[in-house]
């Protein structure tokens, strides 16, 4: 599948903002299924410093300085990818759930390594037993790790009600997990302390669905699950899917705070107000570029 | 304290079961101590106890203090030391040396493998957890490399003896060692009071020390510039080590900034002073990392540089100790260091850590869980406002509670042994006592390997009862003096100093000028209510209207123009208004709360100054130290009699008095400086323009107790007899406190040197048009020039309005010159989105 991702962030203040310094994370990642053709980033008013480097967790960060004074930042991503097809796992053949677990303390290995690093509380990700009780009749005894993980995965799906503006970043996964409601972050952090309290390796993933789904109008998010020998398998717990090439893999990290899309300080701004747009569309071939449009800012080009 | 019987002899009693610093087990001084005891011997207790007064003077006058966190007043305290300084012989030294110095190279190492290839935790040499697990490890800083592999620029570690005499690391400090200052502070107590047997013991300085701290530092320089700017960047005066910050910036000659003084731009730091951004090459941070850049680390720290790390990643400015070097900072880790020794020195680890299991391992659990009565438990990652806890003293339900904490999340906890430190006496009312003693050792890179300061910071135990050394916790400090070997060559004496770079940075951060500023509007406020305060008493000791001197009415005819009154006091009967005017002045002497009362101003001194402690001479410290205490003795005097306050008030007349003569005789003239003389000028005028305002163009009963009652209020009630000899007279009393440009008590004196400050600030080029601030200070004074001061006199309205104008320009130029100079705090915020 080829989609155009065009990812729009508008901030409005109430005072001027003098200077606003940025960390975007705003680029597709390059993965044997997924080939960046083009992205850019543009912003209005234009910034004065953009530099790329890539994060602890490989996903490519834009920093960015915006000097001139301001009532309105705008911040727009646009990319090509192609996402391939790859061959689905067979759940039932993956290792038991138990030699995963142990599997993971195996540091000498260093995919091992990078996983176990993935099994720990984080900022967003802390369980409590009643959480870790509701993952455990998934788990049964020798069970195949996939298997688990995707009913899991259907249970979230099924036991929880997908409601836009009922929690914020701030909602705990207990909450989250008392009230049963929650949006596609929410879900995935939840799926994550789950799996992290049965001892399995997750991680957060970040990204975009193609329209018609849930959560395609933002960014979206959803887990991932380290299966050995396969590497790391994604799970969506919003739309109950294994996912394939309806997703398109912006960052992944522990949690949410690891992956933020925009992260900004400002001086100066006062109250303000958020606007974000996100349009996915199928395109039927790469397109030929055509010469960089001039927009009201300077263009970051790969 | 209190002084206590003086003993006539000395006698100290060492603790049994432990070792002691001074006595051996046969009861007699050791050997490197003989000097010290001798001339302690001479001295008696008597004439050391006279020494030691004069050494409390000596911190007291120079305000060496430190915070206390979590202190309901947020006092500062003053710094406790104790006059008896720990000995350490050469030998004995010399192991200690080679151990900490040891330490530092391997801790380098391993913060570049954790911020690197991290083999150590795929070779095993690292349990992952205690890496992966650690909110200080700061994931950002991974893969950021560092001038010469410097990660740790310096580095403490805490020691204690153990009975049997051997030296343990008790705990180690990579992040923000604090210390260094507070050591430096401690040895000019001790050679001031001890200086004979300083001298003859042969004490290695601590100079030489700062010389290779300086030079390390600039070794470690990323730009190719002459002269590399170094800043040391503190929290603030709220910290709970400010003083020692400002203290180390001034003997380093650093300048002292804070998150606010900073800024970046195009991946570079610039430090905001009065005349523009000035670049800065190295920063000293004594700041911990989380809070260094709110764009990447905590994102609600207002206390940090946003874009500090970027500039960090394109390699323009080196951050010392490197950011996320707190990694190192938990005991669980000293279980591995010995082996890491081996493999990464090829050495033996020269100095042994006290025993500390981390629950994370299974084995070390189940011991831990087993012996938890003999253990202290603390938190493998600390955190703020965690304190160890002694399993000895849990009761067997506490016990059972920290059992299953443990078994809930094993890896977030360490035990430790509790050792049973040395003991070395202090002085107190009761002569010589014991405590135990953990001894802070010091390292820094110097360019070529590290270097171990000769000497430390002694910390003491509250009690001989208990193992805890702590400052927050009431602890206390000694001078550590170490010997030199007596194959050594001779010593240089402490007093040649090496050679200090004469030029010390120029640059005035904003926020120094911001606060110089209001320190001299705060001051000014305060003498002006004390003058008021002292005009209004005498008519309260009157009997009302007998006339001659101040009446009630005119006082109470003031205090309504000031608003303390409301209107209808005007018409009340003379016995309440009398009543009412004892109220408002109790109010103003007395009361905490009020914005318009002198303890609330002098708060506000207090506070500005706090965070000029390292530009203010030790004698204008001494001098706002005595302004403080002069009124918290008046408020715990409770009901004291109004009347005897005017002693007080005189006190605090010439104590303001002093600091003026101090700031124009003794400070050089910076910007600084002028800073504060136009912060006092300013807020002089404008409590000019609101006495004449309220004195004279407001309701007037009497005119010529109002205008006495103005002229004293003024301090022009002399200057006014000797030139005129009639009595009161409204345009005379106008133009000598108007217009009079000869008299510092006039208006038109203050705004003509208020406009020969703003003609010397930065960037005020006189050629163009001029700036604003001169403009509203041009036209205030020009307007005082040509006031026509009979037709004012005689026409209030037409004074009124005049008085109002002037008041708004002096309004709109403080304004405008705060908009130009001052006003960069700014408050960040953080945002993100999906």
């Amino acid at each position: 599948m080829i989609y155009q991702v065009r990812h729009l962030t508008r901030y409005s203040y109430a005072l001027p903002v003098t200077t606003t310094h940025s960390e975007l994370r705003l680029t597709p990642r390059e993965l044997p299924w997924q080939n960046l053709v083009r992205s850019s980033i543009t912003l209005d008013p234009q910034f004065e410093t953009m530099r790329s480097f890539r994060d602890y967790f490989g996903n490519s960060v834009r920093y960015c300085c915006v000097l001139t004074p301001h009532h309105e930042l705008a911040i727009t991503a646009e990319s090509i990818v192609e996402v391939q097809e790859t061959n689905p796992l067979i759940p039932a053949a993956t290792l038991p759930w138990e030699q995963v677990r142990r599997g993971l303390r195996a540091f000498d290995d260093p995919v091992a390594l990078q996983a176990f690093e993935l099994a720990a509380e984080s900022r967003y990700i802390r369980w409590t037993p009643a959480i870790a009780d509701y993952a455990r009749s998934s788990f049964t005894p020798q069970r195949p790790i996939l298997e688990a993980a995707a009913e899991l995965s259907t249970r979230v799906h099924r036991d929880f009600k997908y409601t836009p503006d009922s929690t914020d970043i701030d909602t705990s996964v207990d909450d989250v997990f008392r009230s049963r409601r929650g949006v596609c972050q929410d879900f995935a952090h939840l799926l994550i302390a789950m799996l992290r309290s049965q001892g399995l390796a997750a991680r957060y993933v970040s990204g975009y669905l193609r329209s018609g789904g849930i959560g395609a109008e933002a960014s979206h998010a959803w887990v991932g699950v380290f299966v050995p020998g396969n590497g790391w398998v994604d799970l969506d717990p919003t739309n109950d899917v294994v996912v394939a090439t309806s997703h398109v893999t912006l960052a992944w990290g522990r949690d949410y705070g690891d992956v933020t899309p925009v992260k900004g300080i400002n001086m100066g701004g006062g109250d303000h107000t958020i606007e974000v747009e996100v349009r996915v569309e199928p395109l039927a071939s790469i397109p030929v570029p055509v010469e960089v449009r001039r927009v009201a800012g300077r263009r970051w080009d790969r | 304290m209190t002084e206590a019987v003086a003993p006539t002899a000395w006698t100290y009693s060492p603790v049994l079961g432990h070792y002691d610093e001074v006595i051996d087990p046969r009861g007699r001084p050791r050997k490197h101590w003989r000097r010290l005891a001798n001339t302690m011997t001479r001295l008696g207790p008597g004439q050391f106890a006279r020494r030691w007064q004069h050494g409390r003077q000596l911190i007291q006058a120079n305000g060496i203090t430190f915070n206390v966190y979590g202190d309901p007043l947020g006092q500062e305290r003053p710094w406790p030391v104790d006059p008896i300084p720990l000995v350490l012989c050469g030998t004995e030294w010399n192991a200690i040396e080679a151990a900490v110095l040891q330490r530092a190279m391997l801790f380098n190492l391993m913060l570049a493998d954790i911020y690197g290839p991290q083999r150590l935790l795929s070779d095993g040499s690292l349990p992952p957890e205690l890496i992966f697990h650690n909110p200080s490890f700061l994931r950002p800083c991974h893969g950021l490399t560092v001038p010469q592999g410097v990660f740790l620029h310096h580095y403490a570690a805490d020691l204690g003896r153990s009975p049997d005499g051997q030296w343990w690391v008790v705990s180690d400090r990579t992040q923000t060692p604090s210390g260094l200052g507070y050591a430096l502070e401690n040895r000019m107590v001790s050679a001031q009071i001890l200086p004979e047997a300083f001298k003859r013991s042969h004490v290695r300085p601590l100079n030489r020390y700062f010389h290779e701290y300086r030079q390390g530092l600039l070794e470690l320089t990323r730009t190719k510039r002459e002269n590399p700017r170094v800043v040391l960047l503190t929290p603030g005066p709220f910290n709970e080590a400010y003083f020692e910050h400002a203290y180390l910036a001034k003997h380093l000659g650093y300048t002292l900034v804070e998150g606010a003084d900073l800024v970046v731009r195009d991946e570079r730091v610039f430090l905001k002073t009065l005349g523009g951004l000035v670049p800065v090459d190295i920063i000293l941070r004594r700041q911990d990392d989380t809070y260094c850049d709110p764009l990447s680390f905590r994102g609600d720290s207002v206390l940090g540089v946003p874009g500090l790390l970027a500039a960090v990643r394109a390699g323009n400015v080196v951050v010392a100790n490197a950011l996320g070097s707190g990694v190192l900072e938990t005991p669980a880790i000293s279980g591995f260091l010995p082996a890491m020794c081996r493999t990464r020195l090829g050495e033996r680890l020269k100095m042994p850590s006290l025993a500390a299991w981390w629950c994370g391992e299974e084995k070390a659990r189940q011991f831990v869980l087993a012996n938890l009565e003999k253990l202290v438990i603390k938190p493998a990652f600390p955190r703020f406002g965690l304190h160890p806890i002694f399993g000895a003293g849990l009761s067997a339900s506490e016990r059972d509670d920290l059992r299953r904490r443990i078994e809930a999340d094993p890896s977030q906890y360490v035990a430790q042994e509790q050792m049973a430190l040395s003991t070395a006496p202090i002085f107190s009312d009761h002569g010589l006592e014991a405590r135990h003693v953990v001894l802070r050792v010091f390292a820094v890179w110097s360019g070529d390997g590290y270097v171990v300061m000769p000497g430390g910071l002694t910390r003491i135990s509250t009690s001989q009862d208990s193992l805890v050394v702590s400052m927050q916790q009431g602890g206390g400090s000694k001078d550590s003096w170490v010997l030199a070997d007596h194959d050594e060559e001779p010593q240089a004496p402490e007093a040649t100093r090496h050679p200090v770079d004469i030029t010390r940075t120029p640059d005035l951060p904003s926020r120094v000028a911001d606060n110089m500023f209001w320190l001299g509007r705060y001051l000014e406020r305060v003498e002006s209510l004390v003058r008021l305060a002292r005009a209004l008493l005498p008519a309260l000791s009157s009997e009302g209207d007998l006339g001659g001197g101040l009446s009630i009415e005119s006082s109470v005819e003031l205090l309504i123009g000031y608003e303390y009154l409301p209107e209808e006091m005007r018409d009340a009967p003379v016995l309440e208004q009398r009543r009412w005017l004892e109220r408002v002045l109790r109010w103003i002497v007395f009361d905490t709360e009020r914005v318009n009362a002198l303890s609330w101003n002098i708060n506000q001194v207090r506070r500005s100054a706090r965070s000029l402690k390292e530009r203010l001479s030790s004698d204008a410290w001494r001098l706002l130290n005595r302004l403080d205490q002069e009124f918290p003795s008046a408020i715990l005097s409770g009901e004291a009699h109004l009347l005897n306050q005017v002693n007080t008030l005189d006190r605090a007349i010439l104590t303001l008095a002093s600091f003026s003569g101090l700031m124009m005789e003794n400070m050089t003239r910076s910007q600084g400086w002028r800073f504060l003389d136009i912060g006092r000028r300013l807020e002089r005028a404008l409590q000019l323009v609101e006495l004449l305002r309220h004195g004279l163009a407001g309701v007037i009963v009497d005119e010529q107790a109002a205008l006495e009652l103005l002229l004293q209020i003024a301090d022009s009630a002399i200057t006014y007899r000797t030139r005129y000899y009639t009595s009161m007279q409204a345009d005379l009393v106008l133009d000598l406190l108007l217009v009079d440009e000869a008299n510092p008590r006039s208006v038109g004196f203050q705004l003509q040197t208020l406009a020969s400050h703003m003609r010397k600030l930065p960037g005020q080029d006189q050629s163009a048009r001029l700036p604003d601030e001169q403009q509203f200070i041009v036209k205030a004074l020009t307007a005082a020039r040509l006031a026509k001061t009979s037709e004012l006199a005689a026409d209030r309205d037409q004074l009124r309005v005049f008085l109002d104008e002037l008041r708004q320009d002096l309004f709109n130029a403080s304004n405008a010159l705060s908009s130009r100079y001052l006003s960069h705090s700014m408050s960040t915020r953080l945002l993100a989105s999906a």
